[in-house]
């Protein structure tokens, strides 16, 4: 009696494992069919559309920086400076919606970057583990996007604060500067955070820069 | 007494396995309401509303769907039995990866003098600017056209909610459309794709195996 009793609760912890493993597995199938990292997107909900004072204006010079790059190193503005010209995307943190779409647009429009002579600087205030976690997911394994991504996390948005961009809370506006080979800024777009700005008008704010 | 203990054990053994079976099941089932929302569901039919899409300038584009001229046209309009639509996006690290896919789906359509004028593809960009489509068309070489919905109202009013989604509809030779298949995430093979849109559009009958 007592092993036929043993033998049966073997028999429910068995049907009891598998029927959570297939629980897990359907849950598991589900998933993988949906398009992948967005399931990993923290849902900001509506921001107020700009939350920061501008500082800058086209013509001004655009202030130097430094800061640490996810592929190692630092990047400097100046460094651009006579070579190439410069788009600066800054976008206002990793793993928010809008966001996690707007630089793997710009990763399969190389080519107009270069038509333009420039190249693209990604800044976000979040710390270099949380990027490099962010733009991996953007990209095919063993790929990186063209671009460097840079860090503005300590001190705490110190470059976008010198661009009139930091927000209240501590993430930056959606901005995309446009600074031509003498470091002049061209072109200033501080967007509404909610909505992605067209590329058209980054292309045509590059060709122009480029003319001069 | 040995007998007593092992019976409570047993009866607790069952009490949770009872629970986590419950709990699983509940799990899965949650996940399916998530991957497939309160939207129509794979065989279940339903009316596509009817919008109007700005029509492509590309000449090779209307000749596919059988339209002429120029403004607005609407999908009713198209020169079809079955039509398959994928929402998509430009910035969409999925649509990006899985182009190649897509664009096999429609040499296979249309490697088959069988269904080719019965199945059209289209993609529409979710939230993309004509120039984003454009760029997207240019990049991948999508052959198939892609037409823009910047506003995302087209997007809200066939349901998608994220990037890539696939929707497959009927003609019902009214100008209608019903709407038979709803699949959030990409598909794993193009020839399977195609086969499971065959079977599920009723077209099954009238193509060669």
């Amino acid at each position: 009696m007592r092993v036929k009793k043993t033998k049966l609760m073997f028999l429910l912890l068995f049907l009891g494992v598998s029927a959570v493993m297939a629980g897990f597995t359907g849950a598991y199938g589900q998933s993988g069919g949906f398009s992948d990292f967005k399931d990993y997107i923290y849902p900001v909900g509506k921001l107020k559309p700009t939350d920061s004072v501008p500082i800058l204006k086209v013509g001004d010079p655009a202030p130097d920086f430094a800061l640490p790059a996810v592929e190692g190193g630092k990047i400097t503005l100046s460094q651009f400076r006579g070579k190439k010209n410069v788009a600066i995307s800054f976008v206002p943190a990793a793993w928010t919606p809008v966001c996690s779409d707007q630089w793997p647009g710009y990763n399969i429009v190389k080519d107009l970057f270069d038509k333009n002579d420039a190249i693209l600087l990604g800044i976000t205030v979040d710390n270099i583990p949380t990027l490099y976690a962010w733009t991996k997911q953007m990209v095919n394994q063993n790929e990186n996007l063209w671009f460097p991504v840079l860090s503005d996390f300590y001190p705490h948005g110190a470059v976008a604060l010198k661009y009139g961009v930091l927000r209240s809370e501590g993430v930056t506006e959606r901005a995309i500067f446009v600074i031509n080979k003498l470091g002049v800024i061209k072109y200033i777009d501080i967007h509404d955070i909610n909505q992605r700005p067209p590329l058209e008008d980054l292309v045509k704010a590059l060709e122009a820069a480029n003319k001069q | 007494m040995k007998k007593h203990k092992l019976q409570i054990a047993a009866s607790l053994l069952l009490l949770v396995i009872t629970l986590l079976c419950g709990a699983a099941s509940q799990g899965a089932d949650t996940i399916k309401t998530v991957g497939s929302s309160d939207k129509p569901l794979l065989g279940k039919i339903k009316l596509l509303p009817a919008f109007e899409l700005p029509m492509p300038q590309g000449k090779s584009d209307k000749s596919y769907m059988g339209l002429s001229g120029t403004g607005d046209f609407k999908l009713g309009q198209i020169k079809a039995r079955v039509l398959i639509i994928e929402v998509f996006s430009f910035y969409c690290p999925h649509c990006q990866r899985s182009a190649a896919q897509v664009n096999e789906l429609y040499e296979k359509i249309e490697g088959r003098p069988d269904i080719k004028e019965k199945i059209k593809l289209i993609g529409i960009g979710a939230g993309n600017s004509l120039y984003e489509v454009n760029s997207f068309k240019e990049r991948y070489h999508v052959p198939f056209p892609l037409i823009p919905d910047q506003g995302m109202e087209i997007t809200e009013i066939l349901g998608v909610r994220g990037t890539p989604t696939f929707i497959a509809a009927k003609a019902d030779g009214k100008g209608l459309l019903e709407q038979f298949y709803f699949g959030e995430g990409g598909f794993p093979d193009a020839g399977q794709f195609l086969a499971q849109i065959i079977k599920l559009s009723g077209l099954e009958g009238e193509v060669k195996k």
